[in-house]
């Protein structure tokens, strides 16, 4: 503040102990604050991050609210846009790959990897709801063995791996 | 040819970096001035080269080079030129490119700006900015190369005949260009915004941009010249860098309120979080290193912040560019990942063992210590411990529980938007109130009355407006709260700017206008600052209006049919499918949106169908009290559903970040000093 003395009287370049006893008090109350926000907060709001077999094969899950990844099954979208209501299959994407697209792709194609329905109430569709899209979802599964979302969250597809042209390109013909 | 040329000026600038790295570092110790000038020249010449490299990349997108395998995947022949362009940085490869770009572009203006102020400085500085340089050149050379291209190799067997290198393979011959054109990936459709067109140059000038403080900081470390010239030579790089991302921020925000059509701006995605962490820590270190320009403290604190401001850009650029962290933002699984997760460590590992080997030999001591509980030291330092607690928090549920848990109890745990929020706002409640009381308080010491006094009028206003608010039927206590300090922290920047041009109004004589603008002219900094407070303030505003007011609803219309909602009416009008000139088909819905029973505005909604996936396009009735955003679920001629979004306020976000610009842009801005007067003004920066 201008109005007030922007010099530093002499008697205060060392702080008084009262001064240091306030520091550290202040500084000890703000670190068990944070602390404190951080413990509960992750106490209670910490879910799983697990695969479409991790919870299918555990029954600790059921009805737990987790969060999911699999991959989009494109034939089984079905939205009731009037009544809001989107639901779909996901199947369980290997927990080992080198690059996602090939994973969504190869998960699809394997007719024994399990599969989830998953039905999601109250959203739009979203326009990354396609097949081979990878879905992140949180929520919980239920005895009817349907996985009720609460957030849909789907991978763009642009940040796939390049893909590669291979069976789309013809050899040019050689004279 | 393109891609030769491209090639080689790559490689060129690879070897000019490593080059300067060397020559600066051995001229730095041998004390010789012409190795030194030779790495100098060799870092300046970094730019052009890589601009080269750049330049005919763009020239390879414009000019359709599907051949060119990054332009086969980002662009297609229905491609908009303004996209094939911004499609440079559509995705890994380009992108680390354009980073290696204005890495080289920010390292030119650094020595041609500080070459001859700071000599001691500038060896190990150019040294730190080019061995960055080379690690992303060194990346786009041998990972993630954009000048690679496809070829088929007709003696091999069908499935393993077409390749993708970046050298002319033996015996290969070139697909047919129109068979590359017809197979083309093309844009996705949801980058094609505005703001996916500045925003993500925008996030990179400031990721890059903070390279340059923390240079210098570690060329003070690794010469030992720890007086202040490192954080004169780089305190506009620093609000250049935090400027620039906070505009990518902002853009990225309204990109997915635009496009994303959820109703929001902001979902704690770990790659929006990774972007947001190094901003919370340049803003901890943009208040804390004025004092140690005033007072001569918090030397190593400061260093720490800036390292942990590049550290903190490193690991983001790793979060988001190796594929690890699942996110809906992120690339893809790249081999990137392990290198940068290598380079980010090595690079804190160093600054950290010279920030504690300068630190014990006692050469970073203070030169004051912290006296009085509430004066304006300790007030940044409160301010400090905010965002760098932010920060922790942000980074604990973004990256911390999730590897943590993974490592130890082999299950991924994470938390969810919910619980970023018990996280930051509180903390962002006790950030307000510190905008607040921080600008009263006085350097050295301050007495409880005197900041009572200086508190009273900003603090009246306060309470007179938050009684307004009750008055105009605003109950949630939460909401009240909120304006309460957010309305504070306005308040007194306003009434400290109000406060000093009364003072040269009066002890000048100066009419307003005058004595306001002479008051920012004199102290850019300071009032600057102000602007920015003001700019936070707004943006605050906005946050609480479009999140605790938001209304959504979900309503089917027949046509001609009209509902209302908190006083908007909504009218189905029509519903027509269109083609638009790229060839895709647009489902449009006519809406007429009134207010108190008069038309206020005719908006579309749409879905545009493109070859492989829908995109939703918002109709939105903007004003400054409200966002009346409406999505077009579905429907035919007779009947459509509609999502309805009311956002009260939102655009303040917007215009709070145009504020935080000027301001930002007045403190930097470089003081002119009339020559003609003969003497030096002396800075009065606060």
């Amino acid at each position: 503040m201008a109005e007030i003395s922007w010099a530093k009287p002499k008697h205060l370049s060392k702080p008084k102990k009262t001064e240091r006893l306030k520091f550290l008090l202040g500084g000890g109350l703000i670190l068990a604050s944070v602390l404190y926000l951080l413990v509960s907060g992750t106490l209670q709001g910490a879910r799983y991050f697990i695969t479409v077999d991790d919870l299918l094969d555990d029954g600790a899950y059921q009805g737990q609210t987790v969060r999911i990844s699999g991959a989009v099954d494109g034939e089984s979208i079905e939205y009731d846009s009037e009544n809001a209501i989107i639901r779909f299959e996901i199947v369980n994407i290997p927990g080992e790959f080198d690059d996602l697209a090939s994973a969504l792709r190869a998960a699809l194609a394997n007719p024994t990897a399990s599969r989830l329905s998953i039905l999601v109430e109250d959203e739009a569709i979203p326009d990354l709801l396609q097949h081979e899209a990878q879905a992140i979802l949180t929520g919980a599964l239920g005895l009817d063995g349907i996985f009720r979302a609460s957030e849909l969250l789907l991978k763009c597809p642009s940040r796939f791996e390049e893909t590669s042209p291979e069976g789309l390109i013809a050899i040019p013909e050689h004279n | 040819m393109l891609a030769e040329i491209g090639l080689a000026s790559l490689a060129l600038a690879l070897l000019l970096a490593l080059y300067a790295v060397a020559a600066c570092l051995l001229g730095a110790r041998a004390g010789r001035g012409a190795t030194l000038r030779s790495g100098r020249n060799a870092a300046l010449l970094t730019f052009p080269a890589t601009l080269l490299a750049t330049a005919t990349l763009v020239l390879a997108l414009m000019t359709e080079q599907y051949q060119m395998s990054y332009v086969w995947s980002v662009t297609d022949p229905q491609t908009p030129a303004i996209y094939r362009f911004t499609a440079l940085w559509g995705s890994q490869r380009g992108s680390l490119l354009f980073w290696s770009l204005l890495l080289s572009l920010f390292t030119f203006g650094a020595i041609s700006l500080n070459w001859r102020s700071e000599g001691t400085l500038m060896p190990y500085a150019i040294a730190t900015m080019m061995a960055t340089l080379a690690f992303f050149l060194g990346l786009s050379l041998l990972l993630e190369n954009p000048f690679q291209r496809w070829w088929i190799l007709p003696d091999l067997p069908e499935s393993r005949q077409v390749v993708e290198t970046a050298l002319i393979p033996p015996g290969a011959i070139a697909p047919l260009p129109e068979n590359l054109a017809a197979s083309a990936t093309g844009l996705n459709p949801l980058l094609r915004h505005f703001g996916m067109i500045i925003h993500p140059p925008m996030l990179y000038l400031g990721f890059v941009g903070f390279t340059i403080p923390f240079a210098f900081a570690l060329a003070a470390l690794a010469s030992g010249d720890l007086s202040t010239g490192w954080i004169k030579a780089t305190r506009r790089w620093t609000l250049i860098a935090w400027i620039f991302l906070g505009i990518g921020l902002i853009l990225g925000g309204r990109w997915a309120y635009d496009v994303l059509g959820w109703g929001g701006y902001w979902g704690w995605d770990p790659v929006e979080n990774a972007a947001f962490l190094p901003w919370l820590v340049g803003t901890a270190f943009i208040h804390s290193v004025m004092i140690q320009e005033k007072r001569g403290m918090l030397k190593t604190w400061n260093m720490a912040l800036v390292i942990a401001t590049f550290s903190a850009v490193m690991f983001g650029s790793f979060a988001t560019r190796s594929g690890v962290i699942e996110s809906v933002h992120s690339f893809a699984r790249s081999e990137v990942g392990f290198p940068m997760l290598g380079f980010w460590a090595l690079m804190t590992l160093i600054a950290l063992i010279l920030l504690l080997w300068r630190r014990q030999r006692g050469e970073l001591r203070g030169e004051r210590q912290f006296a009085d509980i509430l004066s304006r030291e300790t007030m940044f330092v409160l301010n400090n411990v905010i965002f760098i607690a932010l920060f922790v928090a942000i980074f604990w549920g973004s990256f911390g529980l999730p590897i943590i848990s993974e490592l130890f109890m082999g299950v991924e745990v994470t938390i969810g938007a919910a619980t970023f929020e018990f996280f930051v706002v509180p903390l962002f409640i006790a950030m307000y109130i510190l905008m607040g009381i921080a600008p009263l308080s006085a350097w050295g010491a301050t007495s409880a009355r005197r900041l009572g006094k200086a508190i009273g009028i900003p603090f009246s206003l306060t309470i007179l407006s938050v009684m307004l608010l009750m008055i105009a039927g605003t109950s949630a206590l939460v909401s009240i709260l909120g304006y309460g300090v957010v309305l504070f922290a306005g308040y007194v920047a306003l009434f400290e700017i109000y406060r000093g041009a009364r003072a040269r109004q009066r002890g000048l004589n100066e009419n307003w206008l005058r004595a306001v603008t002479a008051l920012f002219r004199r102290n850019q900094r300071r009032y600057g600052g102000y602007i920015v407070h003001l700019g936070v303030t707004v943006i605050g505003i906005g946050v609480i209006g479009s999140t605790v007011f938001q209304t959504e609803v979900q309503h089917t219309l027949a046509r001609g049919e009209t509902i209302v909602i908190e006083g908007y009416g909504l009218r189905y009008e029509d519903y027509i499918r269109a083609q638009a000139v790229d060839g895709r088909m647009m489902n449009i819905a006519e809406l007429t949106v009134l207010r108190n029973g008069a038309q206020v505005a005719r908006i579309r909604p749409r879905v545009d169908d493109y070859p492989d996936m829908p995109m939703t396009i918002a109709g939105a009735h903007s004003t400054l009290e409200n966002d009346f955003y409406v999505l077009l679920l579905g429907g035919n001629r007779e009947r459509a559903t509609f999502r309805i979004y009311i956002n009260p306020l939102v655009n303040l976000v917007w215009w709070g970040g145009i504020l935080l610009i000027i301001g930002t842009v007045i403190a930097a801005y470089p003081k002119v000093i009339p020559a003609r007067r003969g003497r030096k003004r002396g800075a009065e920066d606060t």
